[in-house]
Parts: structure tokens; sequence; C-alpha cells
């Protein structure tokens, strides 16, 4: 999540925070095809393995068709979630690129 | 005569489009930044060898560190993910991207070695080298990237990556210098064995942990490649079959196989709704993952390639000046201050890292009146040379600046600043780092990747050693980040 600081010591001292939202809404895919995202995870400023860990902990709770919005500047991240998400069954709809990062969604096949 | 007319008319067309397209190229800042960042290399080259053509043994490595940082940059290739990534998140894409590299730098540098411009010097065969990968792959899980990973990633704009090198750095020239009070932790056998070796006072070769460690245990071990164990002497069976299938291409296919057995191929046969496996579902499967990450192969190609070549170039360099090491070379120009007492410095002839940027922290702390040359890493071997004539040195930058490149015609560039946590990880991990490197005698570049690609066993230690430092890695941050978790109270986690 983007944290924005008034003072140097509450920069120095902030935690590297990932929010979770569960406002629901559509978005259209390169492909043309139009998903309602269900989940979305905020892993803006995070480390690695921070958002892929994000990611599995978040497939885990959620149901079969759901979709995940992933959204990071981390460059390593979004190299290695559409592989992970292989491994966890689910398939990985699109990587759109944003101003500040990336965007990636994923549907839940299992 | 009306063709001749319309044809110049398409030109002028043409070139005032080409024009209009560089020139909104041009417009976006990224752009300029990047060929700025080459235009400055260009110029600093030009002036270089105008002042005088030797420094082109200085730039090659400037140069092929430029080719690196664009590869890890284009395949974000991060040695601490290969193995991060599997224990954590049970991925295996970097690991099969380090295979790849493996195995084209192996035949790359078989070609190189056949045609006697080779490098490589095998590292001596002990135990130290797990207990260094130990140490080192507990560290990269800590900082987030290998050596060479936190170099691309400083290229990216990452500010904390910046701060693992300056830990590396600080840390191995500490960890070199230690004081008479380490000799205690050192067995009394290594003092003995290091007094005989009757090395020149001035270097205090009897006193501190490292100096014992060398003189009296690593210099009495025995250093070989699987050609040389093997008594192989005619020189293709000796660098392709020996060296290369024998020592890199086997271990790295066997290795393939067992990732894709235990990582890849349950998700790949329910993806495929394959129930009855066959062996041609096997195959196909370890192809598809080979190329699941096309970016990752690409760089994996590329990185072997290139660092099979570099090599070749610096090896043709010294064949051309006739000489061993780039201190001869210095020394004819006239810079003899960073000399060690042997007249050499650091020069691997191939891709390394850390000890060039253990030099630069040595070359600070002497600066600020601390005596660096009473050991035998750098007084003996290495040297102290200037920032700005260290050879290995412009590798590393290059690799920062490559990586800078191709982050900003990317548009991935960003500067990041670390928290708190990410900072002390990266100095913990990065001193961790250093010192693992020093007992291993290289990272995850210079003792394992050049070392297995040119032919000598020793590099699989550490690969073991760095794998099961990073497995306890990975438990030891998983722990942290549960616990951390559970001091939030507001549904987020960390």
């Amino acid at each position: 999540m983007k944290q924005k600081f008034t003072t140097w010591w509450a920069w120095l001292f902030h935690k590297e925070v990932i929010s979770i939202s569960r406002q629901l809404h559509t978005v259209k895919l390169p492909d043309g095809e139009t998903v309602r995202v269900t989940h979305s995870v905020d892993c803006m400023d995070t480390a690695c393995p921070r958002p892929q860990m994000a990611v599995m902990s978040m497939l885990e709770t959620m149901k079969k068709g759901d979709v995940l919005e992933l959204i990071t500047d981390n460059p390593t991240a979004i190299e290695t979630v559409p592989a992970l998400v292989m491994v966890l069954y689910s398939q990985h709809l699109a990587t759109l690129q944003t101003d500040d990062g990336w965007c990636i969604y994923i549907r839940k096949n299992d | 005569m009306s063709i001749k007319n319309q044809e110049s008319t398409t030109a002028v067309t043409l070139d005032v489009d080409t024009g209009n397209k560089f020139a909104a190229w041009f417009a976006q800042k990224q752009n300029r930044y990047v060929l700025t960042i080459i235009g400055l290399v260009a110029i600093c080259s030009a002036w270089a060898l105008s002042n005088d053509t030797r420094w082109i043994y200085l730039l090659v490595y400037a140069w092929f560190g430029l080719i690196y940082g664009m590869f890890l940059q284009y395949g974000r290739f991060c040695m601490a993910s290969a193995v991060r990534d599997l224990f954590a998140v049970g991925v295996s894409r970097m690991a099969v991207g380090v295979m790849i590299a493996l195995c084209l730098y192996s035949l790359v540098a078989a070609v190189v070695n056949v045609s006697g411009f080779g490098t490589f010097h095998p590292q001596p065969l002990g135990l130290h080298i797990i207990i260094g990968g130990l140490i080192f792959g507990f560290g990269i899980i800590f900082t987030g990237g290998c050596a060479s990973g936190s170099l691309y990633k400083t290229g990216e704009g990452n500010m904390g990556s910046a701060l693992v090198i300056l830990s590396i750095s600080f840390s191995q020239a500490f960890f070199v210098n230690l004081g008479n009070w380490s000799d205690r932790l050192a067995p009394a056998s290594w003092a003995a064995s290091a007094l005989e070796k009757d090395m020149p006072v001035e270097l205090s070769a009897d006193h501190g942990w490292f100096d014992l460690f060398t003189a009296g245990y690593v210099w009495d071990l025995h250093a070989a490649t699987l050609a040389d164990m093997l008594n192989v002497t005619q020189p293709i069976v000796r660098s392709f079959l020996a060296n290369s299938f024998l020592v890199t291409i086997l271990p790295a296919s066997v290795i393939l196989v067992l990732l894709y057995k235990f990582y890849f191929r349950k998700g790949y046969l329910r993806k495929h709704k394959i129930e009855q496996p066959e062996m041609r579902n096997h195959l196909q499967g370890i192809w598809a993952m080979i190329i699941s990450s096309k970016n990752t192969a690409i760089a994996g190609i590329g990185l072997g390639v290139f660092a099979g070549l570099h090599v070749w170039a610096t090896g043709a360099l010294r064949e051309h000046y006739d000489i061993f090491n780039f201190g001869e070379l210095l020394e004819d120009m006239g810079y003899t201050s960073g000399l060690s007492i042997q007249g050499t410095v650091f020069d691997p002839g191939y891709w390394y890292i850390t000890t060039q940027e253990a030099q630069w922290g040595a070359w600070v702390m002497e600066h600020m009146g601390m005596d660096m040359r009473s050991n035998i890493f750098f007084g003996l071997d290495n040297g102290i040379p200037n920032p700005l004539i260290n050879a290995p040195g412009f590798m590393s930058i290059g690799i920062i600046l490559g990586a800078a490149i191709l982050a900003l015609l990317r548009r991935e560039f960003k500067w990041k600043l670390p928290s708190m946590e990410t900072a002390v990880f990266a100095l913990v991990g990065g001193a961790l780092m250093g010192i693992g490197a020093r007992i291993a005698m290289g990272c995850n570049i210079g003792a394992f990747f050049a070392t297995v690609a040119n032919g000598d066993p020793s590099g699989w230690l550490f690969l073991l050693g760095m794998v099961g430092g990073g497995y306890v890695g990975v438990k030891v941050f998983n722990l942290w980040l549960t616990w951390r978790t559970s001091q939030l109270d507001d549904g987020s986690f960390l």
C-alpha cells in the first residue's frame, strides 16, 4: 500500500503493509473479456517475497471462480506470480502495466 | 524526371517521419535518461582509450557488465529467488533459468578453453565451501537478492539493494582484516601450517582469522577441474566431455528433471487434464517448464553465452599484452599504489562479483586511516586499487548501469526507499553474504556459476550449502512474517 509520511521518522519506522479490499469492480482485459474482481490486494512498496506470499494466502481463502487483483510495483513478483499461479491450480488472466506498477488478474479455478 | 521527383519527395517525407518519431521518443524523459547513460559510457570509454589504449582491458569488464545488467534485468534473474521461491512458494522458474544459463555458459566456456584463451582457475575443494554457502544462502533470503541481483535491482532504483552492496563491501573488507584477537577462533593446526608458509612479515600471515584460514587451511587443499582429476589430456575430451558434460550438463539435467518431478508435474498434468501420464507427456512437461517463463529463459541463454565470450575476450587481451594479471598493465602505465606486494590486482577474467566490492570497502577504510594491507587477501593477492582503475569494479558498475538502461526503456525504473525493516535486513543479510562469500571464496556467481561452468565440481558444494542456508532462511523469515502479522489487528498483513 502506498503510504504518505509527514515526518522523516514516520517514514523511517513505517511497516510494509499489504492491504486487502473486497470492493467489487469490473475490469476490461486486453483480450476483450470483462471480469469482475472479487478480491484485491495492494502490495505497493513491499519487497520480495511478500507479494508472492500475499497471493498464496489470498488464493487459499477464495472460492472457485473468484478473481484476484494484485497491485504491485515489484518487478520480480510480476515475473514469479504467473508461474506461482499454475502451481496453485489457478489461471493467470492478464498483467497490465500502470503508471507506477502493475495489476495482475488471477482467477481461482479449483 | 517526374519519377525522380516523386522519389525524392517520399524520401523527404520519410525523413520527416522518422524525425518526428524520434522527437516523440526523445520527448519522454526516460528515453532521454537512457541516451544520457549510453552517451556518458561512450564518452568515458573514448576518453580512456584516447589516454591510453591499454584501458581497453578495463573497458571490456565494463561493457560486459552492461550486457550482464541488461540480461539480468530482462529476465529478473535473481538467484536469491531461485532458492527462495522453491521453498517459500514452490515455484521453479528461476532455478530453471539458472540451469539453462549454466549449460550454455559451460558449452561456450568449453569452446574458449579448447581455443586456449581460458582464464579460469579452479577453487580449492573443501568443507569451507559448504559452510560459506550456508551463510551466504541464509543471508540472501533476508536481503531479497544475491550479489549480482542486488546490483541490477540498484539499477532499477531500489535503494534497499544499494544498502546490500554497501554492506557486502564493508563486511568483506572488515572480515578479511580481523585483528589478532581472532586468532583464538582458529584451530592451532592452521596457525602452525600458516607459519610454515614463510610469508613476508608485513602480511602478518600468522595473525588474523582469515589469514590463518587462507594460509593454514585453504592453501593446503587441492584445486582441480574434473578433467585434471581424471588426468584427461586430449583438449576436446577434456573441455567438452569431462568439464562441460560431466560437471555441468549432466548434473544440471538431473536437477531439471527433479525440479519437474517435485514442483512442476502436478500442476502441469492437472492443467492439461492428463490422468495417466506417459513418458511423452513428461518430456513435453519438462519442455513446458523450461519455456514457461520466456524472459527468464532468454536471459539465461544470453547470460550463458556472454559470460563465455567474456572469458574469451579477457583471455585474448592477456595474450595480446602478454600478461597474466591487470596489475602488470597498471604498473606499465605508472599506477603502482594499489597493487599487492606481488604486483597484482584482483582480475578474475570472468564474471565475478564480490571481491571487487570488498576492494571498494577496503579503499574507503584505508583512506580513513586503517591498515588494510597486512593480510593475505589484499596485501598478497588482490591489492586495493583506486575504484577509478579497478577493472572488475567497473563490471559491477556496468551491471547497475545496464539494468538502469533496460529498466528505463521498459518503464520499470522507480526510486524506492527501504523501510526500516528492509534496511536492517539489507545490512544484516548483506554482512552475512559478505562473510559467507569470503569463506567460500566467491558468491553464487564466482563460487558456483563460473566454477561449475568451467568444470570445477566444487561449485556444486556451494550450491548445496546455499540451498541449505536458503531453506533455513525461508523458515526463519516465515516465522518473522507470521509474528509481524500477528502484531496487526486491522485485518491487513505484512
